[in-house]
């Protein structure tokens, strides 16, 4: 948009270049302090309307006297009067304006001063990411922005991230931001290719969200993509890179592995499996290195090109990227290809046109980790690899009861394809009013997913089967607005704008399962036809969403400044009275650094106080929650042996009376720039309180199981944002520039309505856990972990205690809350909180001639993690049938007492859902070291720019978490409820990369 | 430029106009509302979902192991002292918490298909289509109702008694029922579905009167013990269990000629004429698969779970015969390879050949059925209630016991032989021989209050209870799933 902007008010000088003949043409190239040709710079005869802009390689011919001035200017510089002294060449180096007091941000519907702007909007400008390898959008946004929060949960190329804006507010509902991509809501970013970014706004405060109504209760995220400008340029960009593991668990070597086997094996009378001949073999030979197996080192390649340009009224930019990642998990992938086109053209002097367009295709190959790490950890080291037929050995003898980690590897495949379409388009009319403007947008996207998996017959335990699932969804967008901009009496500055928008979501998918297939290795999933035994089932969903919005800006000599917005959203998944909504705000701001007395302290070049109130919304349910619907694809019943018989049962209990779920929000900022901007410090507090919580909440299963969506309860979340950005050095050619954020959430469940507590789980830890994993309790965190304590072993002297529980020294000792000498549930309790209390990042930019250094840190603190992954290694649950980590080497026994890991014992009960397996999770990460070198201009003869750098990512992590990464986890990233779960989750990578860029 | 105004006015309007409908909620791909029972094809459907609480495989109801595990307070059947077996061992050694996993399968999938049951009892009425077929799912509906509270108030005693279909809030809140008021219920339930089921089975995996009358009849047996105590129906059982025998060959039940032809297992085949009621497994349809034979039932040796096996005095005091041969493996090793004895065997027990797939074949999914009921067990339900009761044994009690002792290679014993107690005795002991394994002790134990008696004295090398047993032991603590949300419960 800011590009567009600069477009249209770059076209109209142009209309207004007058040549004056008499004088001396004088040409020159404007660059800025990188080196780097600036087009697109207003080039001004002083005190005329005489003008030019540059080129897209900086240059420029302008006609003045030998005595004028020439004024440069460019949006987010400094602007530089220079004299001409009868010379016909000045080139010009151009400073940036740190104050960026001209800096427009985009607010949804429509742009601001960033000094006008009262809401807390934190702009992120390609400048900050720019020299790291970033393939990713959540990449750009992690870090860098405070109060917001992401964590790369799937550490597989291509997997999931989270992102959070100032905590999360619902229990159910997905708390993602809401994206928003040259002006189309409810984007996804896995398709946006970063390089295509021109400006990422962050929304924060309800005064700046309330215009997203209904989704704008966690956030918005609005992305403007780059157009082009006037002339050609071709931008390639290469870059490869090698990857491997960050840590692995530490496994017994076969020989100890078999001896503390058989050591348990005759301590709970059971044959002890291996004989010292074995044992001895195992030391001599080694054994299976599982962990090896799986995973490997990674490769990965990006491409991108890239052609922008225009000539008076149209400007073009295509963009194509491809990307593709071999994961660090054997036969694991990832490909993304990206193609954009984004057209503006100014019709004439009233109307202007532009349309976006892109498509993009995403292709995950077995990125889901799952079995194959736990797998790893579960399968004996003493146990084979592979069989004497050359095959993956079939099944374990002591160690898992399961299926060999190499099958999970290698004869299985989940591949999820996604091909995007998304078309967004529009004209603004300036109406014959003065000020006023008509814009109408609209917008479409196509969504068409493929899953198809494939578990071969050894994966399967002889049962091979495929399944295929297709979706189609189709978004529909239509935005009207009316905007009204004038300034009067200048000083009162007023804006509104109106809107009347509508989405409509369709959705239609098709399953085909297949079993028993008679040709898993010749068709795999691609033709799933020959088979036992098959079952099909289709599904259509459909959601629509009207809204209408106004919001005024107003603000008196730039000083006082307000705005105030509403917005009213319709849904068609509510009924009756509930299914509309209004979502107010209000903003004010004070400029202090306007009023005299600040300005005669002489501290601030910028000072702004602002606060705001509003609210938001949260539809966040699925379309027909409020309807009791049949199950119409589980229910399949054999009742002979030769097929099923399709039939229905209840799914859950509909809700008729479902409402919003809405988020009230207190913002306070400060905003304070010293040294002329070269240091700038913003601070907020915020409190976030929402009602009529949208949960889930769990019904009896002797009432038939499942859930039922309610209004209940109140969540809270409040914490302070700080971030400070300065150029500590600037000294010739040497500039180190830095930004720090921090953040803090403190979240609370205030409210449940009636009920005391409520649990959730995953089903991640599926064999592991006992009970729901997680508990919302009023006065708690979301995200708090239910167990029992545990205290470590009974020791010697507790033999008494222990004998009331039927146990003895050695035995796992759980704390007995209730002090009935029993351990049941009423014991559970919370033992830790997977809700991260503070994030923050930490970003340094060094440059020293052509050469640039980037240094990006990037933390989490105050988090629990639960490590299942470790839990099933080291206790006997789930799949693994022994302990296989290095840590069982202390276990207790006669002479080592004082050891917290159990005894092998008949009367051993393991609580894997209890606190010896949770463990911090915080961490401090060397996110991104790059190192960057500009190819001197001279070299190249002006032809073109090259860049070329090298880059690490996740080099150095700092955390007492002892799975591979802190970062990962095994549960979605929609959900706050259940979160921070590591059962054999695909860990993060350490990323090497070396690329090249050239501009010309 | 006036026409262009025009134009865009025009689209300004056509995009605002419709407004009213664009909410409408397009539910077209959606099944719900009460429309949905009231044709034949829709509670035919509604009973097939009811059905799904009794297997679907891992999650709800008896094609998984965990009903297996349940039941391993029984002297015939334990687990491994270590490995991963927590969960079942808390059986073994009565110690299980509200959070134990293997129970709740069965405690939700009764519960779900009593949901669906109750769905098409309290609807069929008006459903509109061929009655003599409405007729017959409403008892299929009578029986699934029936079974699932029969296995429900017998692993949990006091349990929420639901009659709705629907959904209500008032279901959050509800206590618990008694044994006797569920009772109640069962018995109502299957003389309902003895009326209205036919003589012969819709399909393997259905019930007939039959199979209604046989149930009717361990129900019967059941409540003559504990807790209920009534004693008056021993006669009842007799009576009802004699009903079937005397017309087995009108609803095709029959005692195989050998107990090898009853443990084939051959998943080529739909069960045998000894099954008054099975629920099949479907290998092709990964929640319909059965997951009880197979590795569950086999040795580490074999590629197996190690999840349950023999108890060593049960396995030395088994007589011998061809019965004993095909219950137990007690040599370990896949075909073509070498044997080991089961006494040099890791976990040195025997195992259960009777869970083991024809061909030995090393899978958790297959299509055999799981057979709830078996012939050869109302011959015993008969013999020992009429012992139990009035007038004791008579010709067709012996009879009917000795059917099954000659063909597991026992003597017959001679008619008169015994008192009414002694040979009641003999019966239930004859139970855990001929039922070993198949979920039938545990329940003989609790309901003549044997189970303390039954676990004084295990083989030092079992496994041992955590503590003394207790009443308290004969029933399960109510899942804390539904305790945890309920607080009447």
């Amino acid at each position: 948009m800011k590009q567009a902007l600069k477009s249209i008010f770059l076209l109209l000088l142009c209309c207004q270049s007058y040549v004056f003949a008499q004088t001396g043409s004088i040409t020159g190239k404007v660059t800025s302090p990188d080196n780097a040709a600036l087009p697109g710079v207003n080039v001004l005869v002083a005190g005329t309307t005489t003008g030019t802009v540059t080129d897209l390689d900086g240059n420029y011919t302008i006609n003045a006297s030998n005595a004028a001035s020439l004024t440069f200017s460019y949006i987010g510089y400094i602007t530089q009067t220079v004299d001409v002294n009868s010379r016909s060449e000045i080139n010009l180096q151009l400073v940036e304006d740190a104050t960026s007091l001209s800096e427009v941000v985009v607010v949804g519907y429509g742009t601001q001063r960033k000094t006008d702007v009262t809401g807390s909007v934190a702009a992120l400008s390609t400048k900050e990411f720019a020299q790291q390898p970033v393939t990713r959008f959540d990449q750009v946004l992690q870090g860098r922005v405070s109060g917001v929060q992401v964590t790369q949960a799937g550490g597989a190329p291509g997997g999931d991230s989270k992102v959070r804006i100032r905590g999360a507010n619902s229990v159910l509902g997905n708390n993602d931001p809401l994206y928003v991509i040259d002006g189309f809501v409810g984007a996804d970013y896995n398709n946006i290719n970063p390089n295509d970014i021109e400006t990422i706004q962050v929304l924060k405060d309800a005064a700046s969200t309330s215009v997203y109504g209904s989704r704008g209760a966690n956030g918005v995220v609005i992305i403007t993509t780059k157009n082009g400008s006037k002339g050609i340029r071709v931008t390639y960009e290469g870059q490869a890179s090698v990857s491997n593991l960050i840590k692995e668990f530490d496994v017994l070597p076969a020989a100890e592995f078999a001896e503390i086997v058989n050591a348990r094996a005759s301590a709970i009378g059971t044959t002890a499996p291996f004989s010292d001949t074995e044992i001895a073999g195992y030391r001599e030979n080694g054994g299976t290195d599982w962990q090896d197996l799986v995973y490997r080192i990674g490769h990965g390649q990006q491409h991108q090109l890239t052609v922008a340009g225009g000539g008076d009224k149209t400007t073009f930019l295509i963009s194509g990227n491809y990307l593709n990642q071999k994961g660090i998990m054997n036969n694991s992938n990832f490909k993304r290809y990206i193609l954009r086109s984004n057209i503006a053209t100014q019709l004439n002097d009233d109307l202007s046109l532009h349309l976006n367009l892109f498509g993009s295709g995403r292709i995950n190959h077995n990125t889901d980790g799952g079995g194959a790490i736990t797998q790893a950890l579960a399968w004996a080291p003493t146990t084979p690899a592979y069989g004497d037929d050359g095959m993956p050995t079939f099944t374990d003898p002591v160690g898992s009861v399961y299926r060999n980690p190499l099958d999970y590897l290698y004869d299985r495949a989940n591949d999820q394809e996604r091909t995007t379409l998304n078309a967004i388009g529009g004209l603004k009319y300036q109406l014959p009013i003065d000020g006023l403007a008509i814009e109408l947008q609209y917008g479409v996207n196509y969504l068409n997913g493929q899953n198809k998996i494939l578990n071969g017959q050894r994966v399967s335990n002889n049962n091979s089967n495929a399944s295929r699932y297709s979706f189609e969804q189709i978004t529909l967008q239509s935005t009207n607005s009316l905007s009204y901009n004038r300034t009067f009496n200048e000083n009162h500055n007023l804006s509104a704008v109106a809107v009347f928008e509508t989405q409509e979501f369709t959705d239609n998918n098709f399953t085909a399962n297949a079993g028993g297939l008679r040709f898993p290795n010749q068709l795999g999933y691609n033709n799933i036809g020959p088979n036992a035994s098959s079952t099909v089932s289709a599904g259509f969903q459909k959601w629509t969403l009207l809204s209408l919005l106004g919001r005024v800006n107003y603000s008196f000599k730039d000083k006082y400044l307000l705005t105030a917005a509403v917005r009213r959203d319709g849904s068609s998944k509510f009924r009756g009275d509930n299914r509309y909504s209004v979502f107010p705000s209000l903003a004010l701001g004070w400029r202090l650094s306007e009023e005299q007395f600040v300005k005669d302290l002489n501290i601030f070049s910028d000072l702004k106080l602002r606060g705001s109130w509003g609210m938001t919304g949260s539809q966040a349910i699925g379309p027909y929650t409020t309807l009791s619907a049949y199950n119409t694809t589980t229910p399949t019943v054999a009742f002979n042996n030769t097929g099923v018989v399709a039939g229905i049962y209840q799914g859950n209990p509909g809700n008729p009376n479902l409402k919003w779920e809405t988020t009230r929000q207190v913002d306070i900022g400060v905003e304070m720039e010293f040294l002329g901007g070269r240091v700038s410090v913003e601070a907020d507090y915020f409190h976030k309180s929402t009602n009529d919580l949208l949960l889930n909440a769990a019904i009896p299963n002797y009432a038939g199981g499942g859930t039922q969506t309610r209004n209940i309860g109140e969540i809270e979340n409040k914490g302070f944002e700080f971030s400070f950005a300065g150029t500590p050095i600037e000294r010739g050619a040497l500039r180190w520039e830095t930004s720090l954020n921090l953040s803090t959430v403190k979240n609370q469940v205030v409210s449940l309505g009636d009920l005391p507590r409520l649990g959730t789980g995953t089903g991640v830890g599926a064999g592991m856990s006992t009970t729901y994993e997680f508990m919302l309790i009023p006065g708690e965190p979301l995200g708090s972990y239910w167990g029992l304590n545990y205290l470590g072993t009974f020791k010697p002297d507790e033999a008494d205690i222990a004998a009331l529980q039927g146990r003895f020294p050695g035995d796992p000792h759980y704390e007995d809350v209730n002090g009935d000498d029993a351990i049941t549930t009423d014991d559970f309790q919370i033992i830790g909180r997977a809700f991260p209390k503070a994030s923050g990042g930490w970003n340094n930019t060094v440059t020293f001639k052509d050469f640039t250094l980037n240094v990006f840190f990037q933390g989490v603190f105050g988090v629990d993690k639960f490590n299942y992954t470790r839990a099933a290694a080291l206790s006997g649950a789930g799949d693994a049938r022994q302990f296989i980590l290095t840590e069982i080497r202390d276990y207790y026994r006669p002479g080592n007492e004082n050891s917290d890991i159990p005894a092998f014992s008949k009367t051993y009960q393991p609580y894997t859902q209890s606190s010896r397996f949770i463990e911090n999770g915080a961490y401090v990460r060397l996110k991104n070291i790059s190192l960057s070198y500009n190819l001197p201009s001279a070299l190249l003869s002006d032809v073109a720019t090259i860049r070329v750098f090298v880059s690490a990512t996740n080099l150095w992590t700092i955390t007492k978490y002892t799975g591979p990464d802190p970062e990962s986890s095994s549960v979605g990233s929609g959900t706050d409820t259940a979160i921070g779960i590591d059962y054999g989750s695909y860990p993060n990578a350490k990323t090497y990369t070396a690329g090249l860029n050239i501009t010309f | 430029m006036k026409k262009l105004n025009i134009l865009l006015l025009i689209a300004l309007l056509i995009a605002g106009a419709g407004c009213k409908d664009f909410l409408e909620e397009d539910t077209t791909g959606l099944l719900y509302g009460n429309d949905v029972l009231s044709t034949q094809d829709g509670l035919e459907a509604a009973l097939t979902g009811s059905y799904k609480g009794l297997g679907q495989t891992w999650a709800f109801g008896f094609i998984h192991p965990s009903a297996n595990a349940a039941v391993l307070g029984g002297d015939d059947v334990t687990t491994h002292p270590g490995s991963n077996k927590a969960d079942w061992r808390e059986f073994d050694q009565f110690n299980v918490p509200a959070t134990n996993q293997r129970s709740n399968a069965v405690y939700n999938g009764c519960y779900k298909a009593i949901q669906g049951a109750n769905n098409v009892i309290n609807n069929y009425e008006a459903t509109t289509g061929t009655q003599e077929t409405i007729r017959i799912i409403a008892g299929e509906a009578y029986f699934i109702r029936a079974f699932s509270y029969f296995w429900l108030t017998r692993f949990w005693g006091n349990i929420p008694l639901v009659t709705a279909g629907e959904f209500s809030d008032d279901l959050l809140t509800i206590g618990t029922s008694t044994p006797q008021q569920v009772y109640e219920m069962i018995v109502s339930d299957l003389q309902m579905a003895e009326t209205m089921l036919l003589d012969t089975k819709r399909d393997p995996g259905r019930p007939n009167a039959g199979a209604a009358k046989a149930f009717l009849a361990d129900v019967y047996l059941t409540m003559a013990g504990w807790p209920l105590m009534q004693t008056d129906k021993y006669d009842l059982a007799a009576a009802k269990a004699k009903e079937v025998i005397d017309n087995h060959t009108t609803y095709g039940f029959e005692l195989l000629p050998t107990f090898a032809a009853v443990f084939e297992n051959d998943p080529a085949v739909s069960g045998t004429a000894e099954a008054i009621f099975q629920i099949n497994g479907f290998a092709g349809v990964g929640n319909a698969s059965n997951a009880t034979y197979g590795n569950t039932a086999m040795p580490g040796e074999e590629g197996g779970w190690d999840d349950f096996f023999s108890e060593l005095n049960f396995f030395y005091s088994f007589p011998e015969g061809p019965r004993k041969d095909v219950t137990f493996r007690t040599e370990f090793g896949r075909p073509g390879e070498p044997k080991i004895p089961w006494q040099e065997s890791l976990t040195q027990h025997p195992y259960y050949q009777k869970w083991y797939i024809k061909g030995e074949v090393l899978t958790s999914s297959s299509s055999l059925p799981t057979v709830m009921m078996r012939y050869a067990h109302v011959l015993t339900v008969y013999a020992e209630a009429k012992a139990r009761g009035t007038g004791g044994a008579d010709q067709q009690a012996y009879d009917a016991l000795n059917a099954i002792r000659v063909r597991g290679g026992e003597q017959p014993i001679p008619f008169g032989s015994l008192n009414a107690l002694q040979f009641a005795d003999e019966v239930v002991q004859e139970r855990a021989w001929e039922f070993a394994a198949e979920r039938t002790r545990w329940f003989d134990l609790v309901r003549l209050e044997r189970v303390e008696e039954a676990n004084a004295n295990k083989n030092p090398a079992d496994l041992q209870p955590i503590g003394a047993i207790t009443k308290d032991d004969y029933w399960f603590p109510l899942p804390y799933t539904d305790t945890s949300i309920n607080p009447n419960l």
